[in-house]
């Protein structure tokens, strides 16, 4: 007890000092450089190493579920600048993203919370990730006078998107759905999708004609969106702007009654005739691979293992739980499942052999109330996901003494049963965390029991 | 006599703590604890009182929003929890208690829009910013390993925009959700690696 109080005392101590220096950090007379930059990657920790992670590498411990994923500081490539193409950004770029966040994207607006010197130390904090903001300067682009926008202006700009092979990636009718837009990789290779321009408030760099000729003028660095200086003149980039303005469409919160009414049944109409792509919608914002991957210590996920299980919940007094592998491996994982086994499984609970789950931590009675379509579509994406051989250990019960004494107390006590089995405590209580140093580009899966190897409960 | 009744006694008494003993091994668990119970029996009912709602929009984005809320499973950790499993008829009022290691003891919000405890002094922005980016009110980023925030970052906005809708129009619950308690003793800070005293400065 007396331990504890001093403890107590000791932390609350330690937090008001912490808490006191900040303001001397931030005083903005003559706060020095060496301030300024303690300042810079105090914030940077706090805030930025979550998804960007402290080396700056685009690798924090929330990276892996994230689409787009967070930029890698380290190759000095930013997507949207006022720079020209191969430039790096300007800091009132790397402001307006701090500032204002990417639309579309898990970056949020930082406005609110960093300001004024604090967000000029996180931007020269950022700086010093790659080495080319010492050795280079940027190339400010040169904007022309816009041209307004006119029906003569809209229909210049659709004969210059015919031009530039637009509809390609973007699609005839801009929707993102173009011949080569299916499998796009970034400079980092991961999986990006070509702009729904009938999307504008999904614009990470702005929705405005300047904004949308700015996108022209400089490319999108480090993706498949090159700069179109030297292919289309500035006019037909400011009438190729309007056109592209004039493609967005009304978002439903600002629909009238027919117009959403119709909204939704052309919405639904095109899930059932894409399931892989309303599948895909779906995994990923239900988070299947939160609990269906492996975790390092920091407790993020480790790349490469996304959707092969291998987490476990220790349920007591109901036994220890791992995730399984829901990959298109025939062994391990969902291959040789049939379609209603995989939706009898995740809508009502009911493993192959029959055996019933747990309302928790398996939220099978959420997914119940899953449309039929939308159960085909899950399945259809489930199907595409490349075969990882990683074998999950069986349900394991405690000892029959732990068992016997944790049923009485749930069942003829009526004690509280366990809290809804969230990942956190089962990322958190891994016997033998895996260090987040081995690659984690290539992760060894053999360490986690993978490659067939079997694994010992 | 009496030795004969004692050893009856001693023998019925053991076979009825083993009887117990096996009873308690063999029953599965939600036989007493019924699966049902996880599934809530409201639905039905909240979906009619959606009915109710007299702008068309929001009436169809809110249908919309009750579809999105329950398959991501928001009432799995934001309903309270009984002896007998979830407490539905304080739907969405906060709910379970988690005791993390890393960010202290986490209690799930109210979603309901009651005045005093639940999310209508909340802005959309606010609800957003948390639903993308895991970013609270204060600036805090709460763990996504408990608010999953990374997998509802990768929702549309309409969808985004729908759950809010629906949000505010369920039945408001007055209940009140303790703190973040590692918050009040100020060791939020020192055992919480993401969090940053900034704030404090910019209000």
């Amino acid at each position: 007890m007396k331990l504890f109080f001093t403890r107590g005392v000791l932390c609350m101590l330690t937090a008001c000092l912490v808490v006191q220096q900040q303001p001397l950090l931030g005083s903005p007379a003559g706060a020095s450089d060496e301030q300024m930059a303690g300042l810079g990657k105090t914030i940077y920790d706090a805030r930025c190493t979550p998804c960007h992670g402290s080396t700056g590498k685009g690798d924090g411990p929330n990276a892996a579920l994230l689409n787009p994923r967070p930029r890698n500081f380290t190759s000095g490539i930013f997507k949207f600048r006022s720079t020209e193409t191969g430039s790096i950004p300007s800091d009132d770029d790397l402001t307006a993203a701090i500032k204002n966040g990417l639309h579309g994207t898990a970056m949020p607006d930082w406005g609110p919370f960093i300001k004024g010197d604090s967000l000029k130390a996180v931007v020269s904090y950022l700086k010093t990730f790659s080495p080319r903001f010492q050795n280079e300067k940027p190339h400010p682009t040169h904007v022309s006078s816009a041209i307004p926008s006119s029906q003569a202006s809209i229909a210049a700009g659709k004969k210059v998107y015919a031009k530039l092979q637009c509809a390609d990636c973007h699609g005839n009718d801009g929707t993102g759905a173009g011949l080569v837009a299916a499998d796009f990789k970034d400079n980092w290779d991961f999986d990006i999708d070509a702009a729904d321009l009938t999307q504008p408030w999904t614009f990470r760099g702005g929705s405005t004609a300047r904004d949308i000729y700015l996108r022209f003028k400089t490319g999108v660095d480090g993706t498949p969106m090159p700069s179109y200086v030297g292919s289309a003149s500035d006019k037909e980039m400011w009438d190729l702007a309007n056109y592209v303005v004039s493609l967005g469409r009304k978002p439903a919160w600002k629909m009238n009654e027919q117009e959403i009414k119709e909204f939704y049944a052309k919405l639904d109409a095109q899930n059932k005739a894409n399931p892989v792509q309303r599948g895909k919608y779906l995994v990923r914002t239900i988070g299947c691979a939160g609990c269906h991957s492996s975790y390092t210590e920091d407790l993020g996920i480790i790349e490469g293992t996304q959707f092969s299980g291998g987490l476990t919940f220790d349920l007591y007094p109901f036994g220890k739980f791992t995730t399984k592998n829901l990959t298109s491996d025939k062994e391990t994982g969902l291959g040789n499942w049939t379609d209603q086994e995989i939706k009898r499984a995740f809508t009502q609970g009911i493993a192959r052999d029959g055996r019933k789950f747990l309302p928790f931590p398996m939220p099978w009675t959420a997914f119940a109330s899953l449309k039929e379509d939308d159960q085909n579509a899950i399945v259809a994406y489930l199907r595409t996901i490349p075969a990882v051989s990683r074998k999950i250990p069986d349900p394991e019960k405690p000892n029959i003494f732990a068992y016997l004494w944790g049923k009485f107390r749930v069942l003829i006590l009526k004690e509280q049963i366990p809290s809804p089995a969230y990942p956190m405590r089962a990322v958190e209580n891994q016997e033998k965390p895996v260090s987040a140093n081995t690659s984690p580009t290539s992760p060894n899966l053999a360490s986690l029991g993978g490659e067939g190897k079997e694994v010992r409960p | 006599m009496k030795k004969i009744l004692k050893r009856v006694a001693i023998v019925v008494v053991c076979v009825g703590v083993v009887g117990f003993l096996a009873f308690l091994y063999l029953i599965p668990p939600f036989d007493l604890l019924p699966r049902e119970a996880f599934i809530n029996p409201h639905t039905a009912a909240v979906a009619a009182s959606l009915q109710k709602i007299d702008d068309p929009v929001e009436r169809a984005l809110a249908e919309r929003g009750q579809y999105i809320m329950s398959y991501s499973d928001c009432s799995d950790c934001h309903t309270p929890q009984g002896a007998q499993g979830p407490n539905w008829d304080e739907f969405l009022a906060g709910g379970a208690k988690f005791e993390t290691r890393r960010s202290g003891t986490v209690h799930p919000s109210n979603l309901t829009p009651d005045k005093e405890t639940g999310f209508s002094g909340v802005s959309d922005e606010d609800i957003k910013r948390v639903l993308t980016s895991g970013v609270n009110q204060d600036g805090r980023i709460i763990e996504p390993t408990t608010m999953p925030w990374i997998s509802f970052s990768n929702m549309t906005e309409e969808d985004r925009e729908a759950l809010i809708v629906y949000l505010r129009h369920i039945k408001p619950v007055w209940h009140k959700v303790p703190e973040w308690s590692a918050n009040r003793t100020g060791s939020l800070y020192l055992f919480y690696p993401y969090d940053f005293a900034e704030h404090q400065k910019s209000k």
